[in-house]
């Protein structure tokens, strides 16, 4: 153990004098500093706009003049899905989705503005955040220090000299990597400052960051296994260094972009224009509510008659537009619900395919495992459509109900012909007032560490893998000298 | 004269990494053609496959508006399909086509309430970009020069002949620049020569497939001099690798990054919620405010309808598709001050562009294959002037109070 620590320190010593390495190493920390800076802010901010809007569309809602309550229900409301703190480290897909969606009857609408479509294709070239520093940036600049860490003693001969000295090649493989993880755990300092300040200050929920920093901890490690033992196997510093630059390219920008090419292909889904036809065509095939002579709601009607045990729609203690009303939208939010399910079904096989390439490259797993805990997965985003979904539903059918009974049915019917009765469907605007806020239920502490169990299994897996490889490479290093 | 080229070429081929250097970069560029191209043909086939599906909603809802003929029902319940169809070039820089819809259906209500509507797409999948020639092109070959060039002098240096080639060589000067032209142009026609097939392919004009060509050359050229200035200054292969591939990572992922933080921070664009809530408010507001007040400020835009029969105490269409404009109108502001937004970013970023080499070719490629947010723009655009004359085509309906019938579904304006 001693002797490890010996070579570990001789490395830093080394990377000390190294003017240039020393200089990659200082700007990646200013820039982890600013990512970690920058990102906080943004998230910060972003949220509280989110707030301010949800506040003034609450308002709005609220503070409605007297009208008919279907008049409500095309008013409709906007609610706007809060960003979790943890955001702050791994935006993940926050950009990419809208972040508010406006809600009326009969209709699903998208979410929209999302920050991607209001940005120059520069988003495309990666966030600057914690997660992006850590994830792309930092294993390449562990490469720049640690490609030569074993190589180079090859090259100069320097390794027999050690070897002569009694240290096993374990020994010195072990000290090299443990030299490296200091140079990483340096690194993550930013980071877990970060992370630090959000527990503290914006009360980030404890056991998500200690995984979060944990997955990232095990991803760098992962990198620091993978430069030595390639150092170890290269007769030359140089074939290291083309060797790990090539493993980093291909693991880290290559197939995060060619693993979705291919889950696209394999899983299309609808887009949103079919939906809608498809929902309009299905709805119309259940019951044309414009349709006199329909089956559905006639027997809808006979049914309703036959409850109150009256002849005439006009005799029913209800207003039965109103009745009309709530089936209806029972109807449309049905197969809202059923497309819904089907298109997140669709993605999430999608995901699920791209998370496999995890299996070939530790940064997909890490990006699983991130966005996850962050709360900034499609998962996160497509809890809010759902629940933005019930909400609508549960709105839209409190004022079909308001229509059912604080409105009479020849009122309703006359509202277009006789003055009186169009000021009477104009209900009280205090009924607004008792209309539930929006409230979105994020993910519980649960379900986001399973959510990132798959990815955090795969990159252990990575682990004990390279830590086999690493003695297999002192082995072999031992033999070759 | 010749000959000496053919030796040359000879010598490099037979370098540990050359060949497989050249051959990946062919394969990678052929991949990436051939999964820009997927892509292209399948939103092409989503524009096609749509069309009959149109047809029959439109139809289903024709068979019973034109009971009743009204022009207001119609106009309420048609939803007119929209699209924007990939360019030739779309293929090889895919840009924005995946995030923002290249499909839209609007109706002849508020527009501003419809126009930014999103697409159903999987976010976790367009989050690290689409591989396409534009990547390949900006990322993946400067690594590709880096690998053919970071080791022209220092290779020959440390393997010891470096006196001797220069020596030996009629000219030194003539011997490098034939090391460097041929590595470079062997690179560069591994990377273009995919592209070309799949412009040529994809019906591409000559002109436009030959400003591809020139930027890609371009840019692998100056790939190339920023590895001879590092080279020349006497530094060991591994330096100059360890060098060349930090000043890849500082320009293509680094500063773009900074880029991007700066010029959202600096510009912020908002005025999307904004308009949305404020169209809203001005859209619903028309159902409580008097229903003169509402005419005579339509009459003023649309003078034409001024003298046509009074709407009366009850609905009218007429005086609904009346506040439904002037809620458009009354978010115009807004919506302007949101596009200009969007307009200074790009316009910031293609100035950025001037000094990030990869910047300034992601921009050129995508600007010329029409997939930026400049083109998102021009789309938008189309549906503004579509919408008007959807509007323009109801209004006589409406405000004549013209019987809405079958036929009349046909003459509606086709969206091209």
């Amino acid at each position: 153990m001693n002797a490890i620590r010996l070579i570990a320190s001789d490395e830093w010593r080394l990377l000390r004098r190294n003017r240039v390495a020393m200089l990659g190493l200082l700007m990646l920390l200013a820039l982890s500093v600013l990512a970690a800076l920058t990102s906080i802010t943004s998230r910060d901010s972003s949220d509280a706009i989110r707030a301010r809007f949800q506040q003034q569309a609450d308002a709005a809602f609220d503070g409605a003049p007297a009208r008919h309550p279907h008049r409500m229900v095309h008013y409709g409301h906007f609610v706007f899905r809060p960003l979790p703190v943890l955001a702050a480290f791994d935006p993940g897909v926050d950009a990419f989705t809208g972040n508010t969606i406006y809600l009326e009857g009969h209709r699903q609408n998208s979410a929209n503005f999302g920050d991607v479509r209001q940005s120059s294709l520069l988003v495309r070239f990666g966030q600057l955040t914690p997660a992006f520093v850590l994830q792309a940036l930092a294993p390449l600049m562990l490469i720049f220090i640690g490609f030569g860490a074993v190589a180079r003693e090859r090259e100069r001969g320097t390794i027999r000299q050690l070897l002569a000295h009694g240290i096993s090649a374990r020994t010195l493989v072990l000290g090299k990597a443990w030299g490296l993880a200091k140079v990483a755990a340096l690194m993550l300092a930013p980071a877990a400052l970060a992370l630090g300040w959000l527990m503290a200050m914006e009360s980030a929920p404890l056991a998500p960051s200690l995984f979060l920093l944990g997955g990232y901890m095990l991803y760098l490690a992962i990198w620091v296994v993978l430069i030595v033992i390639v150092s170890a196997l290269s007769s030359h510093a140089r074939t290291a260094l083309m060797a790990l630059i090539g493993l980093w390219a291909f693991a880290v920008i290559l197939l995060p972009r060619v693993a979705p090419d291919i889950a696209l292909a394999s899983h299309p889904t609808l887009t949103r224009l079919e939906t809608d036809i498809a929902i309009q065509k299905d709805l119309r095939a259940m019951g044309d509510s414009h349709n006199p002579d329909d089956p559905y709601f006639n027997a809808f009607k006979a049914r309703t008659l036959k409850q109150y045990g009256v002849e005439k729609v006009e005799d029913l203690p209800v207003n039965y537009r109103g009745l009309l009303a709530v089936e209806g939208e029972k109807l449309t939010s049905k197969l809202f619900d059923d497309y819904a399910t089907r298109q997140f079904a669709a993605q999430k096989a999608q995901s699920w395919q791209t998370d496999l390439a995890g299996l070939v490259s530790p940064a997909i797993a890490l990006r699983r495992a991130s966005v996850a805990i962050a709360g900034t997965d499609l998962e996160g985003h497509r809890r809010f459509l759902t629940q933005a979904e019930a909400y609508r539903f549960a709105i839209v059918q409190q004022l079909n109900a308001l229509q059912a009974n604080a409105i009479t049915y020849a009122d309703d019917g006359n509202r277009n012909k006789d003055p009186e009765a169009a000021r009477r469907v104009r209900i009280d605007p205090k009924n607004w007032q008792e209309v539930p806020d929006f409230s979105y239920r994020a993910t519980s502490t649960g379900e986001k560490l399973t959510a990132a169990l798959p990815g955090l299994l795969i990159l252990l897996g990575w682990f004990a893998v390279l830590a086999f490889g690493l003695r297999l490479a002192a082995r072999r290093l031992g033999n070759a000298v | 004269m010749s000959g000496l080229w053919l030796k040359e070429a000879r010598l490099f081929l037979r370098q540990r990494m050359a060949l497989p250097a050249l051959l990946l970069m062919f394969v990678l560029s052929i991949a990436s053609v051939w999964a820009g191209m997927a892509e292209m043909s399948r939103q092409r086939d989503v524009i096609a496959r749509i069309q009959p599906q149109q047809a029959a909603d439109v139809a289903a809802i024709a068979k019973w508006v034109s009971k009743g003929g009204d022009a207001g029902e119609a106009a309420y319940y048609t939803f007119h399909a929209t699209w924007d169809a990939p360019s030739a070039l779309a293929f090889a820089a895919i840009g924005q086509r995946d995030v923002a819809p290249y499909i839209l259906r609007v109706r002849a209500l508020g527009l501003e309430a419809q126009l930014y509507e999103s697409e159903n797409y999987n976010a976790e999948l367009a989050l690290p970009g689409r591989f396409d020639w534009a990547f390949v092109l900006t990322y993946l070959a400067p690594l590709f020069v880096i690998i053919l060039l970071h080791d022209l002098k220092s290779g020959e240096r440390e393997a010891g002949r470096f006196t001797l080639l220069a020596a030996m060589a009629r000219s030194e000067a003539g011997l490098w620049r034939r090391r460097i032209v041929l590595r470079l142009s062997l690179l560069w026609i591994a990377l273009a020569l995919p592209f070309t097939v799949g412009a040529v392919l994809s019906g591409a004009s000559a002109g436009s497939i030959a400003s591809f060509l020139l930027v890609s050359a371009a840019y692998l050229v100056f790939w190339a001099l920023l590895c001879l200035w590092i080279g020349s200054r006497g530094w060991s292969s591994v330096t100059n690798a360890a060098t060349l591939a930090a000043s890849w990572l500082v320009l293509t992922l680094i500063l773009p990054a900074l880029a991007h933080l700066a010029i959202n921070m600096v510009i912020p664009v908002r005025q999307g919620v904004e308009l949305t809530l404020e169209q809203r408010e001005k859209i619903h507001g028309g159902w409580d405010r008097p229903k003169d007040e509402t005419m005579q400020a339509f009459f003023k835009v649309y003078p034409e309808w001024k003298d046509t029969k009074p709407v009366g105490i009850g609905f009218h269409y007429k005086w609904y598709y009346a506040f439904q404009h002037l809620g458009d109108l009354a978010a115009a502001p807004q919506a302007k001050a949101y596009r200009a937004g969007l307009e200074q970013r790009d316009n910031w970023t293609a100035r950025t562009g001037v000094f990030l080499p990869a910047v300034g070719v992601q921009t050129l490629l995508h600007r010329w294959a029409n997939t930026d947010l400049r083109a998102g723009l021009a789309y938008q655009d189309r549906i503004r002037a579509y919408h008007e004359r959807l509007r323009r085509f109801y209004y006589p309906y409406l405000f004549d109070e013209v019987p809405f019938r079958e036929g009349d579904f046909e003459k509606t304006p086709v969206w091209n």
